[in-house]
């Protein structure tokens, strides 16, 4: 048996035990398919991902696994063509496992917004892994396969990553093609990566970025170069500790394993340096306008004509079959924040919401900007205030799931990249540290995470 | 400010969204709190705004590429006949029982 025939049947294995043990991470993935990709001629076998196995949230096209963005609105649609970021890594030599559960079309902060049903978490089945891209970090936590892409557009891999203890970077805007990641807000989505360590995130990354013909906003530069090895020195590197993050409403254990990871980076010779983002308290209610005015446009065109499902044929007009397919289609996190983003662009209405908005994000850019021109290399922040929340803790309060993401959806807003890496555990519950970078610094903040994930303790207890 | 029932229909029918009077209940909770939440933007000074950094809106290069979709529509329409896309049949096109 080949090597990647080998791998195949493995991944397989360990798939079929994760879901048996109830973990629904995956909602389409075979064992055919797999050992299809291992026996196809064209397979490179000295590729920069030959041996690893890749999976890939269903919001992201693929040829051979549907694409349903866990909805029923795309009940039945297998799309055309195939995301620049997949082919991209197939092209490399990985095994596309399959397609991850996540919130329908990326919108929730816990996977329990799925058609197919919640994901949990590997390290407490009481618990969400976090979201949207909950199914990813969960196939990766469990050992099931080495990495997973999902996507971005406030947090929605590095808060899982951090919920379920594994590496996930959100890189800066453009530098990862979205040709074939299915839209939710145009300006905030990124493909990200998730690995077990800095290392296989970052050798994802440099394999899926670059510049792509097929995206009007990806950013015209070379792909990055792959990882280097971590290095065992922060001297001369300048890391900004933002006061907003460590205030009212972080939880004890999460403070604690902040305290602990900044120790460890004095010890690597960094400078911490105490900085202020002043307007990072406004970035959920900027997020929770701008990314529903721009769902509630990218979303319009699931109808009942062109794509997947359709609800009342021979409707006596064209509205009613429109009405009646997205009324059932949309599930009910989805259909929210369409009227809600419907309703802050509408008549008499715009300026206040959408307007004021975009002004309060260019501010919240502003306050990156004026930090790293003054000498920070990157800044370090909790990814979550909390660890994993129980399953159905926040469903019925909206603004309560909203505010998980209260520290990563800034770097969605202003650009930059970032990344959460595991600092350690609280009874048991993995914690996540933030590094956020400048625009196109993703070198500096994977060097710097794994200098710190190498004597950080990411399994530890912290307290 | 509270999301009145006649708030929600009209935003329902400007996204062709079928909302029936339970959905529309709780969707007048929901959003009121929502917009309850976002609504300390207000104390925000945004006048003389700009953006940051030219690149979190890049645009590339205008090139023309080959399209990967561009191959006969046969190989990924679902219904087709004489060339074209098969649609459901309607009554009537445009009207629709409520405005917005």
């Amino acid at each position: 048996m080949s090597d990647r025939r080998a791998l195949a049947a493995l991944t397989a294995r360990r798939i079929r035990e994760l879901e048996d043990g109830g973990a629904h991470a995956f909602v389409e993935w075979s064992e055919a398919a797999l050992l299809a990709q291992a026996d196809a001629p064209a397979s490179p076998a000295g590729g920069a991902l030959a041996g690893e196995t890749v999976a890939v949230k269903d919001n992201i096209c693929d040829l051979t696994f549907r694409t349903t963005c866990c909805s029923r609105i795309l009940e039945g649609w297998r799309s055309p063509f195939e995301a620049t970021a997949v082919r991209r890594l197939r092209d490399a030599g990985a095994l596309v496992a399959g397609k991850t559960n996540c919130d329908e079309f990326g919108m929730g902060s816990s996977t329990e917004f799925s058609c197919h049903g919640p994901t949990v978490n590997p390290c407490d089945s009481a618990r969400v892994p976090g979201g949207s891209s909950g199914g990813s970090a969960a196939a990766v936590a469990s050992g099931a396969v080495s990495m997973a892409l999902g996507s971005e557009t406030g947090g929605s891999v590095r808060q899982p990553a951090a919920f379920c203890g594994v590496v996930g970077i959100k890189p800066t805007y453009g530098r990862v093609s979205r040709y074939g990641l299915v839209a939710f807000g145009s300006s905030l989505d990124q493909i990200g990566t998730f690995g077990r360590d800095v290392e296989g995130a970052a050798r994802l990354l440099a394999v899926i970025s670059g510049r792509d013909p097929f995206d009007a906003t990806s950013l015209d530069r070379d792909p990055l170069p792959p990882p280097g090895p971590a290095p065992v020195s922060l001297a001369g590197t300048v890391i900004g500790i933002p006061r907003e993050y460590f205030g009212e409403g972080l939880h004890a254990g999460v403070a604690a394993g902040m305290r602990r990871a900044m120790d460890r980076l004095r010890a690597l010779g960094a400078e911490l340096r105490d900085v202020s983002l002043l307007h990072t308290k406004y970035a959920v209610p900027t997020y929770y306008i701008v990314a529903p005015a721009e769902a509630s446009s990218n979303l319009a065109r699931y109808d009942g004509v062109r794509y997947g499902r359709r609800v009342g044929e021979g409707a006596a007009d064209v509205r009613a079959l429109y009405r009646a397919t997205r009324g059932s289609g949309f599930g009910p996190e989805v259909r929210r924040r369409i009227l809600l983003g419907t309703y802050v662009l509408s008549a008499g209405f715009y300026d206040a919401y959408y307007g004021k908005a975009q002004g309060a994000r260019e501010r919240i850019g502003g306050d990156f900007t004026a930090v790293f021109a003054g000498g920070v290399h990157a800044v370090f922040t909790p990814t979550t205030p909390t660890p994993a929340f129980k399953l159905g803790e926040n469903l019925s309060d909206p603004v309560a799931m909203y505010l998980s993401d209260i520290y990563v959806c800034t770097a969605n807003l202003a650009g930059v990249p970032a990344l959460s890496l595991p600092i350690g555990r609280d009874q048991g519950l993995p914690l996540g540290g933030q590094l956020i970078g400048p625009m196109e610094g993703e070198a500096e903040i994977i060097r710097i995470g794994q200098a710190l994930e190498a004597v950080v303790g990411g399994a530890e207890e912290v307290r | 400010m509270a999301v009145t029932r006649e708030q929600i229909q009209h935003i329902a029918a400007l996204a062709e969204l079928a909302v029936d009077d339970a959905a529309a209940a709780e969707l007048e909770r929901q959003l009121t709190r929502i917009l309850d939440y976002v609504r300390q933007l207000e104390e925000l000074d945004t006048g003389d705004t700009r953006v940051a950094d030219e690149r979190v809106a890049p645009l590339r290069r205008d090139e023309v590429v080959a399209d990967r979709l561009d191959r006969p529509a046969r190989d990924f329409g679902a219904a087709m006949r004489q060339g074209l896309f098969v649609v459901p049949r309607l009554g009537e096109l445009g009207g629709g029982d409520q405005e917005p």
